[in-house]
Order: structure tokens, then C-alpha cells, then sequence
């Protein structure tokens, strides 16, 4: 059996001249939490739409549960829960009556499951879906893909509209219910704090190309941002250089592991290094993705990854 | 699973539909007597005569609102046979197919693009073309009670007044059941090409406008007749005076039947291709 989840190679989605997904190399292994992150528009969600049939690709690969996605859709869809960005389902339809649909499809549904989530989540079972709040469908998307008894499940911004008991409590089923099964979790969302509390690998897209794949451990143990000061702005290439800040006078630098041995050349070029810290989630991604913006004063800050 | 959910979606309808063609079957039945021979009427059935001759004046009434109901709104009638207001059972059965058509075929699959769950539904583990299968499966069961509901309350009047009995109104059945499929089958598939019921409703009304429409217009300005013949072909079975007592229509009921196959393989095609 593949070790992977989720393998994709040189996967590719193009809306005309648009290109949502492209080149896009992923690796998701089995048993792990991954952590998909991107900025709107990255292709995150067209990548999820492309792995469950909804898209056709315009090019590359992609294996699913070692399953691929253009010969063996159906076996995927038996054994992968998804949750929709958009949370809709049935509007004139009841929770209870959504379950009763969906049951017959997943030879490994769990109505007890059902009856464990549905009080845990709160869920109103009886009231027609159009008439439940954002949270409480939010829920329900929850409740049909947890008890399906997947061995994948896609979750596409999981936590709109739930408050953050809830939102507490849907991260430990994940983990404790799901994940401990060695079932996977690929999580696509904008909520890093989420990501970072339960993730085991991390995949940043932007603009249809992954920019890192990479476990959360390592980043947690390896990046490192330095910051420095300095009249001169040095010309530097390394592979462990992924990200450079400049503002005036200071430069901070993201690297991916040997912080001292990057502090030593830059103080080699004339630099003083001010700190060498440990970097979240959030800053790693933004020191990948974010765009340069004119500073408030009105002088320019350079903020960009190095070619 | 989707059985239960286009049955769920269309059931209320159905009914309606179902009522309707009951009423309207019983009425027109009521109509078939008033309008016979009182002798016969007289010795079969005297005391459903009394009945009926108790309220003559008030069912005249009816059935000329009704015909005039039908006439104004079945365009085909006034295009067709010219004299639309007369069609009896094969009017009615043509409006009853359309509107019932028209409806049902709108609660398709196809909504669900405009709905925004049709990424829920094609997410299920099932081939596309089931839930295409399913919902014919369900809409043609539903056409086929309706129309028949439609024509089974005359037999008893037919058999009041027609001595060799109603044998042949059973053998034009089909041909409105297949009308029905073909409708059903329009409608569905525009749902579906739209992605949503109002659309697909309107480009179903625009199409049937259209086959109703242009052999006239091609008769009355270019003096071509050859369309206007063929569409009163595929009409033959509803025309005036081919009802109640038509003999099966083989050419007419084959033409809706692989009309109705037509749009059935275009929605399955269209199913198969179309991203969400």
C-alpha cells in the first residue's frame, strides 16, 4: 500500500489563460495532519475540488488513497470525507434527513457516530438546514464526513462560522477520534493558529505552485529569523535563505536551518546581527507569501522571497 | 440516497399533479356524458343522467371557461387544429403534459448547480449518470401516473356511452405518456445545462414556443408548409377529434420517444463533462 494520502505531480487545473493550479507537486502522508495553506486565490481550493472529481485537471498526476483520480473516482469518494468551502447542502432538508441520505452511500457509516456528534456539537437535527445558522452548518458538514468512517478527510476551511468551544472541540476529534486511527486530516484553511495546533505537515501554495512542504517540527526546531542591521545590503544565495525583509536600514531573514552559520556571513559582509529568534507559522508563511506594500511613511519596505 | 431525495424533492408536485388530472379526467368525463346521445345516456346510466342533467346549465358554464382556459394558454391548439377550444381530452392531456413536464423536470439534478450543492451531491460515491438515471426514474413513474390519471377516470363515462367500450383510448395512452417523457426530458436537461430551475424553466418555454411557433411563422411568411405538416404529425395523436378514440400512433410516439432518448443521452453526456 502507498504511504501517501495524497500524491500529486506536476498536477495542473487552467481556467483559459488562468493557471489556478500549476506544476503542483504535493505529498501528503498517511496518519499525518496536513496543513494546506495558502492566500485567497492561491489554489487551494481548486487543487481540493481537482483531487475529488469536481475538476478535471488540464495536466500532471494525482493519486488519492493510492487511488487515481481520473480511473478510480468512486473508490476515492467511498473513503474520503469532504467538507465544502461553501457549506451548503440540502436547504429544505433536516440534519436528520441529510444523515438518512448520505448513510446509504458509505458502507462504514457510524450512526453512532452520528448520535455522538450530534450531541457533542450541539446540533439541531430536526431544523430544515436552510434555517440553521453558519455554525450549526458548519456542523453538520462535520457530522456527515465523521461518521463515514473515512480514511481521508479533505476539510476545506473548517472552522467558518464556528465559535471557538466548538472549534476547540472539532480539533480534538480530529485528532483524538480520527488521526489516532491513522486516518488522515488535509486541512485547508486560513486559520494558522488552527493548522499549527494540530498540524504534522505543512504545504504553502501560492499562485498555483507549492512554495514549502515541510513538517511543522521542523520548522519549530530549524527556521530561524534573523534580524540585522547595517548600511550595506548585501547580495546573498543560500538554499536555506527562503525569505528577506528590508526596511530602511534593517533586514530581517528567514532561513531554514543553520541560523548561526547564516549570522556568521552576513556579519562577514559588514552586517550586526540584533537577534536570532524562533519563528511561528504565521510568520514563515507570511515571509513566503506576503506582497511588497508601501510602508505608512510613505518610504517603501521590500519584502519578498529571494529568486 | 438520491431516490429519496428527488422523490422528496418532487413529491409535493407530484401530488398536486396527480389531483389535477383526476379532476380534470372526472370533468371531462362528466363532459363526454352531457354532450351524448340522452337516449343511450338514459338507458345505460339514468340515474348519473339525472345527476348530471341537474347541473347542465352550471357545467356548460365550466367546461366553456375551461376550454377557453386551454385554448388561450396551449398555443399549439390555435396553430395546430385551429379550432383549440374544442380539444377535449387530447388538450388537456397536451397542457397536463407540458406543465407537469415542465415542473418536474425542473426539480432535476441540474438545480443543484444553482443551489451550490452540487459539489455535496457529486461528492457522494456514485457515478454521475445515476443521479441523471434516478431522477428520470422517478420523474417518468410521475408522468406516467399523471397522464394516466388524466385519461382512467373517462372509462367509466366511455363505457356508459360507447357500447364496444373504451379499449382504444388504452392504446393512445403511450403516445401522451411518451409526449410527457419528451417534456420531462427537455425541461431536465435545460435545468441541468443552466444549473438552475428558472432558467432551464424559460429556455424549456422558449423551445417549446419555438416548435410551435416557427412552422407557422415559415408557413405564413415564406409559404413553407413543410415544417407545419411534420409538427402536426408529431400532434397527430392530440388533435382534435383523434380524441378520446384514437388507435395507437406508431410515427408519433416513436418521434417523442427518441426525442425523450435524445435528451436524456445529452444530459448524461452533459453530466459526465461539466466541472463545479
Amino acid at each position: 500500500m502507498n504511504d501517501l494520502a495524497i500524491h500529486t505531480q506536476g498536477l495542473a487545473k487552467y481556467f483559459g489563460k488562468t493557471r489556478a493550479v500549476d506544476s503542483l507537486d504535493l505529498k501528503v502522508p498517511r496518519g499525518a495532519v496536513y496543513g494546506f495553506l495558502g492566500r485567497n486565490g492561491a489554489g487551494k481550493t481548486t487543487t481540493v475540488r481537482t483531487l475529488l472529481g469536481l475538476l478535471h485537471p488540464s495536466g500532471g498526476s494525482a493519486e488519492v488513497l493510492g487511488f487515481d483520480i481520473g480511473r478510480d473516482l468512486i473508490a476515492i469518494l467511498e473513503r474520503t470525507g469532504f467538507v465544502p468551502e461553501n457549506k451548503t447542502l440540502f436547504s429544505g432538508i433536516t440534519p436528520a434527513q441529510l444523515v438518512h441520505f448520505n448513510q446509504g452511500y458509505f458502507p462504514k457509516w457510524s450512526s453512532e457516530l452520528v448520535a455522538r456528534y450530534a450531541e457533542l456539537f450541539e446540533i439541531p437535527m430536526q431544523t430544515p438546514f436552510a434555517k440553521l445558522s453558519l455554525g450549526n452548518k458548519t456542523k453538520v458538514c462535520h457530522l456527515l464526513a465523521l461518521c463515514q468512517g473515512a480514511d481521508l478527510l479533505i476539510l476545506d476551511e473548517p472552522s467558518i462560522g464556528l465559535d471557538p468551544v466548538i472549534t476547540d472541540l472539532l480539533l480534538r476529534v480530529l485528532v483524538e477520534d480520527h488521526v489516532s486511527e491513522g486516518k488522515t486530516v488535509f486541512l485547508s484553511s486560513h486559520q494558522l493558529a488552527e493548522v499549527e495546533r494540530i498540524a504534522d505537515w505543512v504545504g504553502i501554495i501560492e499562485k498555483g505552485k507549492i512554495l514549502l512542504e515541510t513538517r511543522l517540527e521542523d520548522i519549530r526546531q530549524n527556521y530561524r529569523l534573523i534580524r540585522a542591521a547595517g548600511d550595506a545590503a548585501p547580495t546573498i544565495s543560500s538554499p536555506d535563505l527562503i525569505a528577506v525583509q528590508s526596511s530602511e536600514n534593517f533586514r530581517s531573514y528567514l532561513v531554514t536551518r543553520e541560523a548561526e552559520d547564516f549570522a556568521a556571513m552576513l556579519r562577514a559582509k559588514g552586517m550586526t546581527i540584533l537577534e536570532i529568534l524562533p519563528v511561528s507559522l504565521e510568520e514563515v508563511f507570511l515571509g513566503l507569501t506576503r506582497k511588497e506594500v508601501p510602508c505608512i511613511s510613505g518610504k517603501p519596505g521590500t519584502i519578498a522571497a529571494p529568486a | 440516497m438520491y431516490l429519496w431525495k428527488a422523490w422528496h424533492d418532487c413529491r409535493a408536485r407530484v401530488m398536486l399533479y396527480i389531483l389535477v388530472a383526476l379532476s380534470i379526467g372526472v370533468l371531462c368525463g362528466l363532459d363526454i356524458i352531457t354532450g351524448a346521445n340522452y337516449n343511450t345516456i338514459w338507458m345505460a346510466l339514468p340515474r348519473l343522467h339525472r345527476f348530471v342533467r341537474s347541473y347542465d346549465f352550471s357545467m356548460d358554464i365550466t367546461f366553456n371557461a375551461l376550454h377557453w382556459v386551454v385554448a388561450g394558454w396551449s398555443l399549439s391548439g390555435a396553430f395546430i387544429s385551429g379550432a383549440a377550444f374544442n380539444w377535449e381530452v387530447g388538450g388537456y392531456g397536451i397542457t397536463l403534459a407540458l406543465l407537469s413536464g415542465l415542473i418536474l423536470g425542473s426539480t432535476g439534478v441540474g438545480r443543484e448547480y444553482g443551489a451550490d450543492t452540487m459539489s455535496f451531491v457529486l461528492t457522494r460515491p456514485s457515478a454521475r449518470r445515476n443521479f441523471i438515471l434516478t431522477d428520470w426514474l422517478v420523474g417518468l413513474t410521475a408522468m406516467v401516473i399523471i397522464l394516466s390519471g388524466l385519461v382512467l377516470p373517462l372509462l367509466p363515462f366511455l363505457a356508459a356511452v360507447h357500447a364496444k367500450g373504451p379499449g382504444n383510448i388504452l392504446a393512445a395512452l403511450p403516445a401522451l405518456w411518451v409526449l410527457g417523457a419528451a417534456i420531462y426530458g427537455l425541461s431536465h436537461f435545460t435545468t441541468l445545462v443552466t444549473g438552475s430551475a428558472s432558467k432551464g424553466m424559460v429556455l424549456s418555454v422558449a423551445t417549446y414556443l419555438t416548435y410551435f411557433f416557427l412552422p407557422t411563422a415559415l408557413h405564413e411568411w415564406w409559404h413553407s408548409d413543410a415544417l407545419l405538416r411534420a409538427a402536426e404529425w408529431t400532434l397527430a395523436p392530440f388533435k382534435r377529434g383523434a380524441w378520446p378514440l384514437s388507435a395507437f400512433d406508431w410515427g408519433a410516439t416513436a418521434f417523442w420517444l427518441a426525442l425523450a432518448a435524445g435528451f436524456l443521452a445529452a444530459s448524461l453526456a452533459w453530466i459526465k463533462f461539466r466541472e463545479v
